[in-house]
């Protein structure tokens, strides 16, 4: 239903294709740009993948509702920066500040959002001991309640663009033949600095501690101290920040709307599972080949562009075929 | 927006003390405060989800200016702080909830709350109570009783009731008991009477329940003063009344409720209806007078029609009362005859007013819905008699070698209960629809009908196997292009010996969606739970591109089918049955194959492949170990799921003749998957059940919400659903006798991973 529009959301990817379309030789000259805007994609779904990785650790749940944490991040984003822009023209340190604002905003709104989400769709479940499908029908509902409350509340037309503030394509510099654009450098950054963030979270901290714990095998975990609903709520937090954030970013490059998160969820799900679900590093590894391969296989001459999602699953089913539990495997909690 | 319903505190709340401690005063003050908060945050939410307003994507915060910062939003708090109160004195409440007569008050109240406020009232303005009352307010000729009851009788009634019964619950004294049975039985009389006189005056065909809610709601608030007046007890024990009533006179209920529904459907209800006219059963004799209406039917019209009736009545009620075996299957072949008869009579009665004065509508279409209740009624019957047939043989279970006494009983009561329901389900599966509205009829046929044979095909693969198949739509897909190109609706055409009418092709069909089915699952079917979904999803994304996309000019892109699919035609000798336009024969051609394949299915679940599939669902590795094949057990639940969904594909192809590939989307593919598990998951009647309700439910919230919100309100109820009742509307017994433990606390313990082991 929603990836026309996930594909018109792209029009630099289709622009990139167009030329491709009739020469081979198109495809290697592309091949730099192509490689940048797989880039741009992969980061985005890593933070998604992210989210839905950390979730099916502590609980061996898929959180069907988490393509609405990234889209109420784009939303709440969307409000603050709007009203710190409204019709003023940012000059200087303004402009970062303003994209800071956003980040900061859309970790807020997300993570408040999982939390409440993980209290209501998931937590009261548990307590009753429910089987396993009924958790993904109930993130369905829940998915379903706040894709459409968004709608009602804001607006159902998709793509709305952010305020302008500062000019989304304005080019920075070039790798060869590859124009790297404003937008494109600050997804990748902040998905870097976020991705490095979480890998010394989970890792080094306490709480990062705990949740390996849980995941490894939660009534140890308990038996050694460790608040397994405490921790599982933080976990939603955290997953429910990075989707955050990939929806501010998402938004400011593509345009909000309240069915946005669906195509992009369901992608990350894949590179969730490509990478090996369960596991942190894998997700960010998925996320990122499938945007490269998403990019470069569609680039080819005899592919297409509106074979784009065609192309992600054929990869992630052949990757399940060779290696069944994803890239790293499902457990790479014990490796750090 | 969301940062504000942030509550102020961010630590998870502790496990919940067991339920003997869950009384107010024992609890802290955090987890109240938590529960005060909770509440009110619910109750705001609540008061985002109801207005009427859109956003707009010029100012994205006017719904929620508009919403939260007005003074209804105190309401909806208010609604909030109620909820927590009722939470946290429930173990007050409960003591006196189980007072005698409580129960069915606040029953009534709520039938005559839903029928007043949501239901219909008058079909031809498509009013509810409360357009009804503007509309007689405006218009003279109507008795004074009628506008008084629509203006304030009604709502003072109910408001009467509650006092006098509360007063009388009380004080423990009869009379007031006595008192709202009167009250209540007016109350009744009045809502059928003030209702027939809007309809003698507006005429007009009325297919609206809203005054025959009303009439039940005021008999159970009757029906609660006589509880409360006749109650010797302290404490009531409606159910095992029930039960008491069942053991000691079988189907007695049944029976009686079969024989209050004929005699109202003879005696009142409308038999014939051409245009705008309602004729009842006496009126239609007399209306047929001198027609050319063959024997048969102008005999039931003058006497047989009672006869019937009453010969079916008497035989019932006696054979539930004596509890006669003989009797009992005497009453089930009457009814059976008695619907047969009904049901010829209506026919020619139909044939012959469509042959003569066509502007009656065509076959079919002018009849009103009293020989459909009366065969509903005789329906009740039968329902009735196989609980006097099914009468567990006491002496002969005492001389059971294997089961003791007591299983035995309860053996032969849970076949007499299915023996029952599925007699009535088939009756009303059968007379019902006719009686619909035509927009509901569409409704049943083209939102409905197909979601049934779905959700059924997908309970195998989901339910029973435990297989989580996120792409099934695909197989539907499959199906339907199978369908249109084997019919010439694609581009490329067949060869000429291959054409074909619709219905052949189901064969053909179901062999391209098995061939579907094994080359997606022959490869995944060796991956774990969350893989298969996220490869399913794929290959339903897939198959919907891949028809969008149109390689090699077969499936004709978004452009869909062209020219059309011709509707389904039968001929068996001479005998020919042709589809049209027409929405109704189209459900009774499902109806058949739905009866196929919930038999088919019926006899797989307990079969060598069934226990073989339940043990695959609970534990992959033990079933291997146990000897079972688990790849080709998993593999054919794919494969029968698929050609499930091929019938569904070449039903939906054929009925609505033109389709395209966004009908096939990934988002119905998940949806799907809700209907099963919301149905209870593993259970025929159940899948069927959370089908039919959350297709019916958006056409049902058309009316009550704006058009835009209705999957709003779908997703809350499938999250509240999940919440309160995780095992669905109807849970299979096998799983219920796996979350049966869980009445017993386990206040100590919370456990991370959810129970149901592999999915």
């Amino acid at each position: 239903m929603s990836h026309q529009v996930w594909l018109h959301q792209l029009p630099h990817i289709v622009a990139a294709n167009a030329p491709a379309a009739n020469h081979s030789v198109d495809w290697f000259h592309q091949l730099p740009q192509n490689i940048v805007i797989g880039l741009e994609q992969g980061s985005l779904y890593a933070l998604v993948a992210l989210g839905y990785t950390l979730v099916y650790g502590v609980l061996q749940l898929i959180n069907f509702a988490h393509s609405e944490v990234f889209m109420a991040g784009a939303f709440g984003s969307y409000l603050v920066v709007d009203a710190i822009v409204g019709n003023r023209h940012l000059t200087g340190a303004a402009v970062p500040l303003t994209v800071l604002a956003g980040i900061v905003s859309g970790a807020a709104v997300g993570a408040a959002v999982a939390w409440i989400l993980e209290k209501v769709a998931y937590k009261a479940l548990r307590r009753n001991g429910a089987p396993k499908l009924a958790f993904l029908i109930s993130a369905i509902g829940a998915s379903l309640f706040l894709s459409n409350l968004a709608g009602k509340l804001f607006t159902r037309v998709q793509n709305n663009a952010f305020p302008t503030y500062f000019n989304v394509n304005h080019h920075v510099f070039s790798i060869g033949s590859a124009d790297v654009s404003l937008i494109v450098l600050i997804i990748i950054a902040t998905a870097v600095i976020m991705m490095v963030f979480l890998d010394r979270l989970v890792n080094k901290t306490k709480l990062g501690m705990g949740i390996r714990a849980v995941a490894e095998d939660a009534p140890t975990a308990a038996l050694m101290g460790i608040d397994i609903d405490r921790t599982i709520s933080r976990t939603f937090i955290v997953g429910g920040a990075l989707a955050g954030v990939a929806g501010f970013l998402f938004g400011t490059a593509f345009g909000v709307g309240n069915i946005m998160g669906f195509t992009p969820g369901v992608k990350a799900f894949a590179a969730a599972v490509l990478g090996g679900i369960g596991n942190v590093r894998g997700a960010m590894i998925g996320g990122l080949i499938l945007g490269q391969a998403e990019v470069l296989i569609s680039a080819l001459p005899f592919v297409g562009a509106e074979w784009n999602d065609v192309v992600s699953f054929a990869v992630l089913v052949l990757i399940l075929l060779v290696r069944p539990t994803g890239i790293l495997g499902e457990r790479l909690w014990r490796a750090a | 927006m969301t940062t504000l319903e942030t509550p102020p505190t961010t630590t998870p709340t502790p496990p919940p003390p067991p339920p003997a401690m869950r009384r107010a005063g024992n609890e802290t003050s955090r987890v109240l405060l938590k529960r005060l908060a909770g509440c009110l945050i619910g109750g705001f939410v609540l008061g985002l989800m109801v207005n009427s307003k859109e956003g707009s994507p010029d100012d994205f915060g006017f719904v929620f200016h508009q919403t939260a910062l007005k003074p209804r939003m105190l309401i909806f708090l208010a609604i909030g702080v109620v909820i927590f109160a009722g939470i946290t004195f429930w173990g007050y409440l409960r003591q006196h909830a189980r007072r005698p007569g409580v129960r069915p008050l606040g029953m009534g109240i709520l039938v005559i709350v839903v029928s007043q406020v949501v239901l219909n009232w008058y079909d031809p303005q498509t009013v509810k109570f409360n357009g009804l009352r503007k509309l007689v307010d405006k218009s003279s000729g109507l008795s004074s009783t009628t506008t008084w009851f629509f203006d304030w009788l009604s709502w003072t009634l109910v408001a009467l009731s509650v006092v006098v019964t509360g007063a009388a619950i009380v004080t423990r004294r009869r009379v007031f008991g006595w008192v709202t049975t009167v009250l209540g039985i007016a109350g009744a009389v009045l809502a059928w009477t003030a209702h027939s006189d809007v309809l003698d005056l507006g005429g007009g065909i009325d297919h609206s329940l809203g005054a025959y809610g009303d009439v039940i709601g005021f008999l159970i608030l009757a029906g609660a003063g006589a509880t409360v007046a006749l109650s010797q007890a302290e404490v009531a024990d409606s159910r095992g009344f029930m039960t008491r009533v069942m053991e000691y006179r079988p189907g007695l209920p049944f029976a009686v409720l079969g024989a209050v529904l004929a005699a109202f459907s003879y005696a009142r209800n409308c038999w014939f209806a051409p245009v705008n006219r309602n004729l009842d059963f006496a009126k239609t004799h007399d209306a047929y007078q001198g027609t050319d209406i063959n024997s048969l039917a102008s005999n039931y019209l003058g006497w047989l029609g009672w006869v019937c009736f009453v010969v079916v009545a008497v035989l019932t009620l006696a054979a539930t009362y004596l509890r006669q075996r003989l009797l009992g299957w005497l009453a089930a072949g009457a009814a059976l005859v008695a619907t047969v008869l009904t049901f010829f009579s209506l026919k020619s009665m139909t044939d012959v007013a469509a042959k003569s004065v066509p502007q009656f509508g065509k076959s079919w279409n002018n009849l009103g819905a009293g020989g459909f209740t009366a065969c509903i009624s005789y329906g009740l019957f039968a329902a009735a008699a196989a609980y006097v047939i099914a009468r567990p043989k006491t002496r002969a279970a005492g001389k059971s070698a294997t089961l003791p006494v007591s299983r035995a009983l309860e053996k032969a009561r849970n076949s007499a209960n299915m023996k029952a329901l599925i007699v009535i389900a088939l009756a009303v599966a059968l007379f019902y629809p006719p009686m619909l509205s035509q927009y509901w009829q569409n409704v049943l046929v083209t939102q409905m009908a197909v979601y049934l044979l779905l959700a059924v095909g997908l309970n195998v693969v989901v339910g029973w196997a435990g297989l989580l198949d996120l792409g099934y739509i695909a197989f539907y897909a499959v199906g339907a292009y199978t369908t249109a190109y084997l019919t010439g609706s694609l581009p490329r055409k067949p060869p000429s010996w291959l054409h074909m009418t619709p219905l052949l092709t189901i064969p053909f069909a179901i062999v391209a969606c098995l061939i579907a089915g094994v080359l997606l699952g022959a490869p995944t079917l060796r991956l774990r739970g969350d893989y298969l979904a996220i490869v399913t999803l794929g290959f339903g994304e897939i198959i919907q591109i891949v028809a969008q996309n149109n390689p090699g000019n077969f499936t004709n892109g978004p452009r869909g089918v062209e020219p059309p699919v011709p509707h389904p035609k039968l001929e068996i000798g001479g005998w020919k049955i042709t589809w049209g336009l027409d929405n109704l024969p189209y459900w009774y051609l499902l109806l058949v194959m739905l009866a196929i394949v919930v038999v088919l299915f019926y006899r797989l679940e307990n079969s060598r492949l069934g226990r073989a599939w339940a043990a695959i669902r609970e534990d992959e590795v033990a079933a291997q170990a146990s000897g079972v094949n688990t790849v080709r057990a998993k593999l054919l639940a794919f494969a029968i799921g698929a050609s499930t969904s091929a019938l569904a594909g070449t039903f939906f192809a054929s009925q609505t003749g033109f389709f395209d590939p966004t009908q096939f989307d990934i988002f119905t593919s998940i949806l799907i998957v809700a209907y099963v598990v919301f149905g209870g998951m593993g259970s025929l009647p159940g899948a069927m059940a959370g089908a039919a309700v959350l297709t019916w439910l958006p056409e049902f919230l058309k009316s009550q919400v704006p058009t835009d919100d209705r999957q709003m309100w779908v997703g809350a109820l499938v999250l509240a659903m999940m919440i309160f009742r995780p095992a669905g509307l109807l849970p299979a017994k096998r799983r219920k006798a796996e979350l049966s433990h869980l009445d017993e606390a386990s206040p100590g313990e919370v456990s991370a991973i959810p129970r149901g082991g592999a999915m």
